[in-house]
């Protein structure tokens, strides 16, 4: 039993260092423009996407087809950034219908591009086995993009709280007026945001890409488990991610061991729940307003 | 004119009334599909079998033409309904297509009010049989997917199984089907249920590995559920002799896109790969359908073709009877004793086809072999086989 539930904790680490990379991109934006973008599932998506056509017409590898994925589903994101800027009226909300549309449009295009086949990187590397004190079992990619999850968490972390941008950032999302008076370009800033969340949606795809299998109707689910993360987390709050996500993925992997994969998502959502009735804020939320 | 020249002629009237031909019709069939959402793939495999049924028929049958009209049901319930009154209301006569059990059954619902024919092989659940509906028609059943799994088990003299399945309607009765029938065999079976939402399947197989031990393990799911079970299982190796599933899965397409995981392993399946078909039917078919769509059919187009040429031919014999408006087409059907590319097909009064019988195939070399039963095999089944 200790082999197993050793095992639980390590799948769940792994998969809350992957669900963290999904939700950051989604958090940050939530946390700096107060925007919830909802076609965040579907850029990760497209990431994927890219990824697959890049190894599939020009044999390139996953990781080499970075760049280009960076460019589409960052300039994706800038189209979804000027969309959501033309909005005059209760941005909070209709930033809100207009992110779903562009997710289902996003969706639909994926499926006519790419059909509604299922396709899963083919480099072997990143499915080969890597065996931890003979007893802990993972693939290459899930520990590539998992340590790449936490690296890329701190990043973000270091950003919004050390460099002039991310504080002017912070500065924006705090109160836009007294930011303009500060010098701050409120429109530059928020680019940015959308840039960054853009990088981390292409990395996630690519995780998606390498470790799971991808099909246009999973955008949708991606964007789910990074808004219940994002909110678990409490708003704006880079570290909740982790924490929340790592959560997450430990409470669903030792579901499966002690008690059955078909409740694994419901236990999830019961953490979600319990969560926010004993720290409304989220997990970070309220640490903040004690602070 | 005498009442008697009256008499006569109006019995010479009627009598070349009666003789005179049926006019040829143009037999409006509606195809509610899921073309988007999570069943596109299926959808859109099944409506190219739709497609190449309805080529097929407008070329043979000489009299009467097919005309489909194609709705997509975004793999939603809801909308599927919807589907089947708009495809009412623009004229269809009977329905083809659905997927998923619990998209099938308010569709067939609203046909049913509608008091025409929807014919499917997307819906395997028992209780779409059960419902007593007198215009549903189904060419497949959990039944024959399970008597295939539960017949290899039995040739290869399996003593215990882990049977791997979602949660969903179709593959849950599946997966109790095999615990039923395999423990009535003596056959030891453990059950893992887990969510479609899955995608780490690690912590399951570790479970099996060390707590279970089986000789086998059949995954009842769907080819993203194939492709996490098998590269789970890859890293942590249980120590099995045989790794089998059922529908999606002894596909060309599954030998294609995921060589590394597939070798060895074993589903059910209709045809070999590369298919050979030996019917002169079934290679008009495969010829219809290589020319339509610059490929080789899968078994979803197979099942798409099945029961839309079946449909088709039924409405055309009432059409010829002149009951196409009333209840000809279910009528028909229920007459309907026939061979066809899956086997013989016949209709209880539920709709089900008592007949249906999956036959088992196996990835080897990149080809998928039947080995499954005897007398449809087309090569032996490796055992003990794994993919690693």
């Amino acid at each position: 039993m200790i082999d197993l539930i050793a095992q639980s904790l390590f799948s769940g680490l792994l998969s809350g260092a992957y669900y963290a990379l999904i939700a950051l991109g989604l958090a940050l934006v939530f946390g700096t423009m107060r925007v919830i973008n909802l076609a965040h599932g579907e850029l990760v998506l497209l990431g994927a996407y890219v990824s697959y056509t890049a190894e599939e017409r020009l044999g390139l590898d996953p990781l080499a087809s970075l760049p280009l994925a960076l460019m589409v589903v960052i300039a994706a994101n800038m189209v979804v950034y000027y969309l959501i800027s033309l909005i005059k009226k209760d941005r909070e909300l209709n930033s809100l219908i207009l992110t779903f549309g562009i997710g289902v449009i996003l969706t639909n295009a994926m499926l006519m591009i790419w059909s509604a086949d299922i396709h899963s990187a083919t480099t072997p590397w990143y499915h080969d086995a890597v065996i931890l004190f003979d007893t802990l079992f993972a693939m290459q990619a899930e520990l590539v993009f998992a340590g790449a999850g936490v690296v890329l968490v701190g990043a973000v972390w270091w950003w919004l709280e050390k460099t002039w941008y991310g504080r002017a950032l912070r500065a924006v999302a705090s109160n836009r007026d007294a930011a303009k008076l500060m010098g701050v370009d409120p429109r530059l800033t928020e680019i940015l945001s959308f840039a960054v969340a853009g990088l981390l949606a292409t990395v996630s795809g690519l995780a998606l890409y390498t470790a799971k299998v991808i099909q246009p109707s999973l955008g949708h689910n991606l964007t789910v488990k990074a808004f219940i993360i994002t909110v678990l987390a409490g708003i704006g709050s880079v570290p909740g991610v982790l924490l929340g996500a790592v959560l997450l993925g430990v409470v669903e992997s030792l579901t499966v061991t002690i008690a059955s994969s078909a409740l694994q998502e419901l236990a999830g959502m019961v953490l979600f729940l319990v969560v926010l009735l004993l720290m409304p804020s989220g997990l970070f939320g309220r640490a903040k307003r004690r602070g | 004119m005498s009442s008697t020249k009256i008499t006569v002629s109006m019995i010479a009237l009627a009598a070349l009334l009666a003789a005179a031909p049926v006019r040829a019709a143009e037999l409006k069939i509606g195809a509610e599909i899921p073309l988007s959402g999570s069943l596109a793939r299926v959808g859109g495999a099944m409506n190219e079998g739709i497609q190449v049924a309805t080529e097929m028929f407008n070329k043979k049958n000489g009299k009467h033409t097919v005309k489909i009209i194609t709705m997509d049901d975004e793999s939603s319930p809801a909308k599927a309904v919807g589907a089947v009154e708009k495809l009412a209301a623009d004229g269809a006569v009977a329905f083809t297509g659905g997927y998923g059990s619990n998209i099938i059954g308010p569709a067939s619902e609203a046909a049913e009010k509608l008091g025409k024919v929807y014919m499917t092989s997307g819906g395997v659940a028992s209780e779409l049989t059960k419902r007593g509906l007198k215009t549903f028609f189904r060419i497949n059943s959990s039944e024959g997917y399970a008597r295939a799994l539960m017949g290899l088990y039995g040739e290869l003299g399996i003593k215990s199984v882990a049977v791997i399945y979602s949660t969903k309607e179709a593959t849950e009765e599946v997966a109790k089907m095999l615990e039923t029938g395999l423990g009535a065999k003596g056959v030891k079976v453990t059950m893992h249920a887990f969510d479609p939402a899955t995608n780490d399947f690690k912590p399951i197989i570790h479970k099996i590995k060390l707590q279970d031990r089986p000789e086998a393990i059949a995954m009842i799911g769907y080819e993203n559920d194939y492709v996490g079970i098998l590269r789970a299982a890859k890293i942590l190796k249980p120590d099995i002799k045989t790794i089998t599933g059922v529908w999606s899965l002894a596909t060309s397409k599954m030998a294609q896109e995921f060589p590394d995981l597939m070798e060895n392993v074993s589903g059910t399946s209709t045809l070999s790969y590369p298919a050979e078909f030996t019917t002169q039917e079934a290679k008009d078919f495969a010829e219809t359908y290589q020319k339509m769509f610059n490929k080789a059919p899968d078994y979803l187009g197979i099942f798409g073709y099945v029961q839309s040429k079946l449909l088709f031919d039924a409405a055309a014999r009432a059409a010829d009877a002149g009951t196409l408006d009333k209840g000809g087409i279910a009528t028909e059907l229920r007459k309907t004793v026939t061979d066809t590319v899956i086997g013989k097909v016949r209709f209880d009064q539920n709709g089900d086809n008592p007949e249906f019988t999956h036959r088992m195939g196996q990835h080897q070399g990149g080809k998928v072999v039947l080995v499954w039963p005897a007398d449809a095999a087309t090569g032996k089944i490796k055992y003990p086989g794994l993919p690693w």
